[in-house]
């Protein structure tokens, strides 16, 4: 007895015990050890008693004895929230239409969010995976055109050579065509011993040097001599698969465009480019040694050639870059000097070179013109936008339903302060409710985006799927489900705790009215938002009809194009004269000098004749066509005349467009005029005709001037049809292609599709801006359609009452349509400014468009009006169909 | 049988429950079995054992009265119950059974 008032154990341990011991067991079995601690004192020295009081507090650590993780309200509150999820799931279960609409709106929301999120993670992985992309770069040329400066990537053919020479600095470059006019772009290919051809896309030109640069893996050959030797050419695996299924056809003999006097040997196979490179191809023909013209590779006055660089690390591009002008000085300057041109200082004047980093090709390059596909960073961030658009509309309807319902839970909240829970007990609650509807909006979105995501591809021309093997995505998923439900859950959450138990149990609480204000400034958003998509959308869709539409000077419609003509050989003729014989046919012309973008096209300057040293040069298109031309591609000739076969002197004529006529001078009288350019053998032309311009470039960009001259060039024929039954003609035309080059491919395509692709870039804009807003408009919709099933709920005792005194159903309809149309009425008031300010800076960027109505403004907010009054109405038509005498019954 | 089988440790605790009769807590269990079996144990590893049994129902507990001793803490006292009292039965019946089933030489030690 004395010594255990005297010697106490080790405090600190019997706290720790005290601590961790389920508090059930805590009493006798610190009894116990207190006990046994008392015994050892008697038998033992103090220390080894307390040594041993300390192996027994540890050898109580044991899982029966420890307390539960769950089980204690002291230490958490986990039990609590088993709680949550059982009161979430009711109320989920018990109202049944709001869940639908929440949860689906929320993924609705959340899926497209996800599914643009995929496509702008694609555009900006564009040519990241270039090794050493820092330092790759492509040359780009700057035209000062009276303070503007066009930008373009074609150089002269020995412009690689010169920079890498010239700059110590530059340590590769290498050169490249894409130009159909060239031979790259579609062409025909055979293997040497065999007849048949395969029409194949992707030709390109390169340079050795381009195989280095970039870096190419090879499946076979060697990267550093692929492209060595003259007239050899380089496959990716697709298409050596395509020709020589699994063998190594290193060596193999291969001949293009029927063309036996030069086949190309296979210097090599590369792995197919990844779907996110913006220079692409298939097959890449050789530039050594090779050269389109006699004295090619030494003039510097015939851009045809993208040319790329490779830097010394770390080099200052600031210094480079302006010390690139003396490329034109050094070598450009001196020929036009010896040419004689009376602008030549001038026009070295206005040129410049930069370099645009390879990484920023895909995106951040869509002023410069190039031959590549590309998009642009303003689309992106747009859609960035509209995703974000979105996923607010859909986190509005969430916090408007929950608010909206709020009375029904107020008297939960009532109930649950009553017996001890504090505010933040409830906002805890409330947010466990609704990350859980988040994540359940989450799993439903994965679901609608693996559903949507075929049709989106195909909407956006995309390959896009969702990465689950990466590290990254489920983490993401989850944080993003979390967190947005957070966000959504935020609002509602203190709104729904801060009520006042005495007061809601009492039933004082006037039934959600509360945050209408909020709510309706909600809507107000939600529709502003939806209304500016829609008349964004309408705008969009406008231009592209009206382009399309457009009388572009030329006929687009029933002009079949036939492809490599040349493959006939001597027929020629012969085919043009049989393709008469079909009634049908209207008339046929040989010239791949076609008004769309990836025909030919072939910029020149011009001048009258013998004014080349004192007037300044006016830029204009040099196109080579034959005498149908003008009649296949119903161009309107308002003065002069076509070529004639009879005229022997009409190989010195030319047809001009108005716009060139006028640029010259000689609009008054323009026939007779002779007319010179630029070009190494310079002739000089007489204009026999003017035609109406017609446009042949996109039409972003005014009309230019345009020459015409007699020529031979077969890559394409155009076919003028009359007819209502296409395929049955097309039937007819292959057939005779087929009696007079049996064994080749007879490839066509129709003149309009080649033109609506021209604007394949902004319809397929048009059609994902399309698809957005309408699902926008549908996620707002679900929010309004929710408040108006909450009001007639609450509203359901006043309808009755007026009904059973004589109201009118179109008066129950007005009066609860009125309540909604004041938020969408403001919506239209706000939205339209800000649509106009945006959609007019886009049609700026159309030299044609149709400028924008009141009309347009009038309809897409009439449009919008009336879908949410169709939406309201579906409620109020219920309400007031119903007996009054149900509205009433329980009171 | 199989669900009702008693861990060897089990069996000794009980059979000390009963050995104490009402008189059988924490320390006096571990004492007993300490002088009578020579085998230490541990706070913890009985009270496992005790709370096991107890929630199988073979044991019951109650708080007894409160002394100055124990820094003024509670005994708990452990009792058999009936399911506990018919389970040590048929466990000593097994056994012996077992032990009349076998022959003697076969249990004959050989002196070494």
């Amino acid at each position: 007895m004395k010594s255990q008032t005297n010697i106490s154990p080790p405090t600190l341990w019997l706290k720790f015990f005290r601590w961790f011991c389920r508090p059930e067991y805590a009493e006798d079995l610190e009894g116990d050890i207190l006990e046994r601690f008392d015994e050892r004192l008697e038998k033992h020295s103090r220390s080894k008693a307390k040594r041993l009081f300390i192996l027994d507090v540890l050898r109580l650590l044991r899982p029966g004895l420890v307390k539960k993780i769950e089980g204690n309200q002291s230490l958490n509150n986990y039990g609590m929230f088993k709680n949550y999820f059982k009161t979430a799931r009711r109320n989920l279960l018990r109202q049944k239409t709001y869940s639908i609409i929440k949860i689906g709106g929320f993924a609705l929301g959340i899926a497209v969010c996800l599914l643009i999120s995929l496509f702008i993670k694609d555009e900006f992985s564009y040519d990241q995976h270039i090794p050493d992309k820092e330092n790759l770069f492509m040359a780009v040329r700057g035209y000062n055109e009276n303070g503007n400066i066009e930008k373009y990537t074609w150089f002269p053919s020995p412009y690689a050579n010169a920079i890498l020479e010239d700059y110590p600095e530059v340590i590769q470059s290498g050169k490249m065509i894409f130009s159909e006019g060239f031979g790259a772009g579609n062409a025909n290919i055979r293997k040497a011993s065999e007849v048949t051809n395969y029409y194949e896309d992707g030709f390109a030109f390169a340079s050795q040097s381009i195989m280095e640069i970039f870096n190419y893996p090879m499946v076979y050959g060697d990267a550093k001599n692929a492209l060595k030797e003259p007239n050899s050419i380089i496959l990716t695996k697709r298409k050596a698969d395509l020709l020589f299924p699994g063998v190594n056809p290193v060596g193999e003999v291969v001949v293009i465009d029927d063309n036996t006097e030069a086949p190309y040997m296979i210097g090599g196979v590369m792995e197919d480019l990844p779907a996110n490179s913006t220079v692409k191809f298939n097959y890449l023909r050789s530039l050594e040694d090779y050269r389109f013209w006699d004295g090619e590779d030494k003039s510097w006055g015939s851009n045809n050639y993208q040319v790329f660089v490779k830097l010394l690390p770390n080099t200052n591009l600031n210094e480079l870059i302006p010390k690139l002008k003396y490329i034109d000085e050094k070598y450009l300057l001196p020929e036009y000097l010896e040419a004689g041109y009376s602008d030549a200082e001038e026009a070295i004047e206005t040129m410049s070179t930069s370099l645009l980093p390879i990484a920023d090709l895909h995106l951040k390059s869509a002023d410069i013109g190039d031959p590549f596909e590309k998009s642009d960073i303003k689309i992106v961030r747009i859609f960035g936008l509209i995703a974000l658009f979105i996923l607010g509309l859909a986190c509005i309807n969430f916090i408007n339903l929950s608010t909206a319902k709020s009375a029904n839970r107020a008297k939960e909240v009532g109930l649950r302060k009553t017996i001890g829970s504090t505010k933040k007990h409830l906002i805890t609650q409330f947010l466990t409710e609704s990350i859980l509807y988040s994540l359940l909006s989450f799993a439903l979105a994965i679901g609608i985006s693996s559903l949507l995501l075929p049709y989106f591809n195909q909407l956006a021309a995309k390959s896009l799927y969702l990465p689950w093997s990466s590290y990254w995505f489920v983490p993401i998923l989850a944080l993003g489900s979390l967190l947005i439900g957070l966000i959504a859950g935020l609002y509602p959450a203190f709104y729904l705790s801060s009520f006042r138990p005495a007061a809601v149990l009492k039933g004082k609480l006037s039934m959600g009215s509360k945050s209408s204000k909020l709510r309706n400034s909600l809507v107000v958003f939600q529709f502003t938002a939806s209304i500016i998509l829609i008349i964004g959308t309408f705008v969009v869709s406008k231009q592209m009809q009206y382009i399309l539409n457009k009388k572009v000077g030329f006929n687009k419609d029933q002009v079949i194009l036939v492809q490599s003509p040349y493959l006939l050989g001597d027929n020629l003729e012969a085919f043009k004269n049989a393709l008469r014989t079909i009634p049908e046919v209207k008339s046929t012309s040989y010239t791949n000098y076609l008004p769309i973008s990836g025909a030919n096209q072939n910029g020149n300057v011009w001048w009258n004749d013998g004014r080349t040293k004192i007037d300044a040069s006016i830029s204009g298109q040099n196109w080579i066509i034959d005498h149908e031309y003008i009649e296949t591609l119903g161009m309107n000739l308002i003065d002069g005349r076509n070529f004639s076969r009879e005229l022997r002197t009409d190989s010195a004529a030319m047809i001009i467009n108005e716009t060139m006529a006028k640029q010259l001078g000689i609009a008054d009288s323009p026939l007779g005029q002779r007319i010179t350019n630029r070009s190494s053998n310079r002739l000089i032309y007489t204009v026999i005709g003017v035609v109406e311009d017609f446009h042949f470039q996109s039409l972003t960009a005014p009309v230019g001037a345009l020459a015409m001259r007699l020529g031979k060039n077969y890559v394409t024929a155009s076919v003028k049809l009359n007819t209502n039954n296409l395929s049955a003609t097309t039937a007819q035309i292959q057939h005779i292609w087929d009696e007079m080059a049996p064994g080749q491919p007879f490839i066509y395509e129709f003149l309009d599709q080649r033109f609506g692709n021209m604007y394949s870039e902004t319809i397929r804009t048009r059609n994902i801006l399309t698809s957005f807003s309408m699902l926008a408009v549908i996620i707002a919709c679900l929010g309004l359609f929710g408040l108006s099933v909450f009001m007639v709920e609450q509203r359901g005792k006043e309808i009755s009452v007026r009904r059973a005194l004589g109201a009118k159903m179109s008066q129950i309809i007005q009066m609860l349509g009125m309540n909604f149309m004041k938020p969408i009425f403001l919506a239209l008031l706000l939205a339209i400014p800000v649509a106009w300010y945006i959609m007019k800076g886009w049609l700026n960027g159309f030299e044609y468009n149709t400028g924008l109505s009141v009309s347009l403004f009038a309809f897409a907010g009439l449009t919008a009006l009336s879908i949410a009054l169709i939406t309201i109405s579906f409620q109020s038509i219920k309400a007031g169909l119903t007996n009054p005498v149900d509205g009433l019954r329980n009171e | 049988m199989g669900k009702n089988h008693l861990g060897e440790f089990e069996e000794i605790v009980m059979l000390t429950v009963a050995i104490l009769h009402g008189e059988a807590y924490g320390v006096a269990i571990i004492e007993e079995m300490e002088s009578r079996l020579n085998r230490t144990v541990s706070i913890g590893s009985l009270q496992v054992v005790l709370k096991r049994l107890e929630q199988k129902g073979y044991v019951s507990s109650e708080f007894g009265e409160a002394t100055n001793i124990r820094g003024g803490k509670r005994k708990r006292f452990f009792t058999l119950t009936n399911l506990g009292k018919g389970l040590l039965k048929t466990s000593r019946d097994q056994r012996l059974s077992l032990w009349d089933a076998a022959p003697d030489y076969a249990l004959k030690a050989i002196s070494i």
